[in-house]
């Protein structure tokens, strides 16, 4: 009598195919996998059903896409973060800049005075940027009369803030 | 066995992670069949078989919503079902009842059911229902995962790479498992051809 060779042996398993459930059991199988989910969802507790719930909101606004491209967030983070830092930053440079043109004014003027070019075209040039600036406005001294320059006093941020 | 169409699957798991219940559920209809002979042939139980495949599409539709595409459905849903199946049986140990025993009437006409009663072989000298209760006996005496390797090969038609993918073990591995296996069972089944009555 012979042994059982590999290829009986692979005949033999593949015969056990033929090892089926009773008839009707894969159209049952459906609905018992029905039964069994809303069984589940039913014995959830409301905060488990509530958190799937967004989940599933969360996942249909595919956000979750975000969280899969962090050097993406962290870019656009740091994008805000400059932008936000140099809208911060633009009136002081502004204020800078209206310094800097007091400044030269100031200079200018006091060559035209020295000088013997045009006073028209020097008093033009300088006063015009100094109406445009905001401390200009505000200050009592050039509110009527017309903007005088002292060169001997003490600067008005010297000034004490408080005075009695 | 034929292999499901991949564009077909892909369609129903992005339709199910649209929305659709009704695509999970062309899914379940389309791969109970199969799974089912994969975990009956692992657990040899088929009350267990029906609770295992049960966990099986419920935890599969649970993470489906998170299934990227990197495998195909058919392994990925395979892989669910043995990694399941394997825990079972570790914790389940040598407790079962044993139900392997309902072969099916279409097994009267498949060809290499005739061909191997046909021929001179040790089957033929056997009764064939003796045989088949035999190998299963002899099957539930391999280790879990050579039962796998055995089931998805011989029984299930996989190939090897399939089986490395399903098992995350190499091609090699899945080889000598079979080779291994095989051996096992061709020691049970001479024992028994030897000794019919024990």
């Amino acid at each position: 009598m012979d042994e059982f060779d590999d290829k009986e042996i692979a005949t033999l398993l593949r015969l056990k195919r033929h090892e089926q459930p009773p008839p009707g059991y894969f159209e049952d199988f459906l609905h018992e996998f029905h039964r069994r989910q809303r069984d589940e969802l039913l014995r959830q507790p409301l905060w488990r059903i509530c958190l799937g719930r967004a989940n599933e909101f969360m996942f249909r606004l595919n956000l979750s896409r975000l969280t899969s491209y962090p050097a993406a967030v962290a870019a656009v983070l740091v994008c805000a973060a400059i932008v936000s830092v140099r809208v911060y930053q633009e009136p002081q440079r502004a204020n800078f800049a209206a310094r800097q043109q007091t400044t030269f004014n100031l200079s200018a003027e006091t060559e035209a005075g020295l000088s013997l070019a045009s006073p028209v075209a020097a008093r033009i040039f300088s006063t015009k940027p100094l109406r445009s600036s905001k401390s200009g406005h505000t200050h009592p001294r050039n509110s009527g009369t017309p903007p005088r320059y002292v060169l001997d006093s003490v600067p008005v941020s010297y000034e004490p803030t408080v005075r009695f | 066995m034929n292999r499901p169409k991949a564009d077909e699957d892909r369609e129903l798991v992005a339709r199910t992670q649209a929305g659709d219940p009704h695509a999970f559920d062309e899914l379940v209809i389309k791969y109970s069949p199969r799974l089912y002979g994969l975990v009956y042939n692992m657990t040899a139980n088929h009350e267990d078989t029906n609770d295992l495949l049960q966990d099986v599409f419920a935890k599969a539709y649970k993470a489906i919503r998170g299934f990227r595409g990197k495998s195909s459905f058919y392994t990925w849903i395979h892989s669910i079902a043995v990694n399941m199946t394997l825990n079972f049986l570790k914790k389940r140990g040598r407790r079962f009842h044993m139900s392997l025993d309902d072969v099916d009437a279409g097994i009267q006409s498949d060809k290499e059911f005739l061909q191997l009663t046909a021929r001179s072989s040790p089957v033929r000298e056997a009764d064939l229902s003796e045989l088949q209760k035999r190998l299963n006996e002899a099957m539930m005496k391999l280790s879990d995962e050579h039962r796998a390797v055995v089931t998805m090969f011989h029984i299930q038609g996989m190939p090897h790479a399939e089986i490395s993918k399903i098992l995350r073990v190499s091609e090699g591995t899945v080889r000598s498992r079979l080779f291994y296996a095989n051996r096992q069972l061709q020691n049970y089944l001479d024992e028994f051809r030897k000794n019919p009555v024990s």
